[in-house]
């Protein structure tokens, strides 16, 4: 019984580890949004702004990232 | 470029019937063999039973899967470099093969380097293109299709599955009942360990600090213990002080996020992966798609890696004494 409680409990929280990726979607959303608007506006910076719109993506991504990782050392490591 | 694809239709697939090949190898390989979803852990698993050796304070070392991988990716580099230096031999005015690919990715690195860095160029494009090409080697073998499915039997005492012999006396295979074995892979990707992410985060924020030390002298200090202004207006002073010992954490910090997000992207991807897989009825197809999926991402992760290596030296450059308070890339 204890050992099923400190299963739920794991992925309960690896679950709950994961609400921070709600904040990454906004901000990489954003930075899309961004990017696009000045990709419509002018189109000859379209490379330029597509390398630092997958950059910024990247780091918005990592703020996720680290929620994943805190989630998979909840379900695979303790 | 154009002689990169060479043959008949998009991308030079001549022999199209290939991928139908693969197709059916998949259906028939996934009915006769059910894929079983393999016990997954964060630290990579010790293919040697005994340690390989053992240091007084450190503890014991052992063979892991994630080292085995490491020599096959070191050797897959040199046999990269070996042939681009085949290609480019004769002096050629263009490269032929893997010669031409490596120039048009080489060359890419360099202006962009160039445009970020200016008269710093050739100090830091050889750290931002090594960490480039061995991360994304690494990303990349990662996704070799059978890779990480041979490797050692294992008993694991009743949490495992069932074996199975292929034929007599053949391979064995896991089937999808419960037993008491497991497979150790043989090879698992490498920035799927956090040790191989770590250290590469370790030598880049530690070159980073090498460079700006090369470009200013003991001025570079200065970004972290900033006593410029301490004195003539201590308010601003003390201030500006506080940014300094703020930017000395935010190194840190840029270890621990160079490590994380590179370990996370690829270790989400292989799990997606494994889990993907051992569905019954999504095995087909949809793993190909993760693959495309996790090649994507390897090659951006690679490409981010060593852009943020490179925006930071170049950061790391330029002085920080007042005429710029550019945007303060904090490490996100």
């Amino acid at each position: 019984m204890t050992g099923d409680i400190v299963e739920a409990a794991k992925f309960i929280a690896a679950g709950l580890a994961m609400i921070g990726a709600a904040g990454a979607g906004v901000g990489i959303g954003l930075s899309v949004q961004g990017a696009l608007g000045g990709m419509a506006r002018n189109p000859d910076a379209y490379g330029n702004l597509l390398t630092n719109m997958i950059l910024g993506i990247a780091f918005s991504e990592a703020i996720a990232i680290y929620c994943l990782v805190i989630a998979f050392m909840m379900m695979f490591v303790v | 470029m154009a002689n990169l694809f060479k043959g008949n239709g998009p991308l030079g697939i001549k022999h199209r019937w290939w991928v139908l090949l693969f197709i059916i190898l998949n259906i028939v390989s996934v009915v006769l063999i059910a894929p079983v979803l393999p016990h997954i852990q964060v630290a990579p698993e010790n293919v040697s039973h005994d340690p390989l050796f053992s240091l007084p304070v450190l503890g014991d070392f052992y063979l892991t899967n994630t080292l085995i991988m490491l020599v096959l990716v070191d050797i897959l580099i040199v046999l990269l470099a070996l042939g681009v230096r085949n290609a480019v031999r004769d002096n050629a005015l263009s490269p032929k093969g893997i010669g031409a690919a490596m120039e048009l990715a080489v060359e890419a690195l360099y202006n962009l380097t160039e445009t970020t860095a200016g008269k710093y160029t050739k100090t830091i494009f050889p750290w931002f293109a090594t960490i480039v090409i061995l991360v994304l080697v690494g990303n990349l073998a990662k996704l070799i299709p059978i890779g990480e499915t041979f490797g050692v039997l294992h008993e694991t005492h009743g949490e495992g599955h069932a074996i199975r012999e292929l034929w007599a006396g053949g391979p064995v295979t896991l089937l999808n009942e419960k037993g008491d074995y497991g497979i150790i892979p043989y090879f698992r990707g490498i920035p799927t360990d956090l040790n191989f992410t770590l250290a590469l985060a370790l030598i880049a924020v530690v070159a980073i600090q090498v460079v700006g030390f090369k470009a200013q002298g003991p001025a570079y200090l200065l970004k972290f213990f900033n006593v410029t202004n301490l004195f003539k207006k201590p308010f601003f002073g003390v201030m500006d002080f506080l940014v300094g010992v703020l930017e000395l954490i935010s190194e840190f910090a840029k270890v621990l996020s160079f490590a994380f997000r590179l370990f996370g992207n690829m270790f989400a991807g292989a799990v997606l992966l494994f889990l993907i897989s051992s569905f019954a009825v999504v095995n087909v197809f949809f793993p190909s798609f993760i693959l495309m999926f996790e090649f994507f991402i390897g090659l951006i992760q690679a490409f981010v890696f060593g852009m943020l290596t490179m925006v930071f030296m170049a950061q790391a450059t330029k002085g920080h004494g007042g005429e710029e308070h550019a945007e303060e890339a904090h490490a996100a």
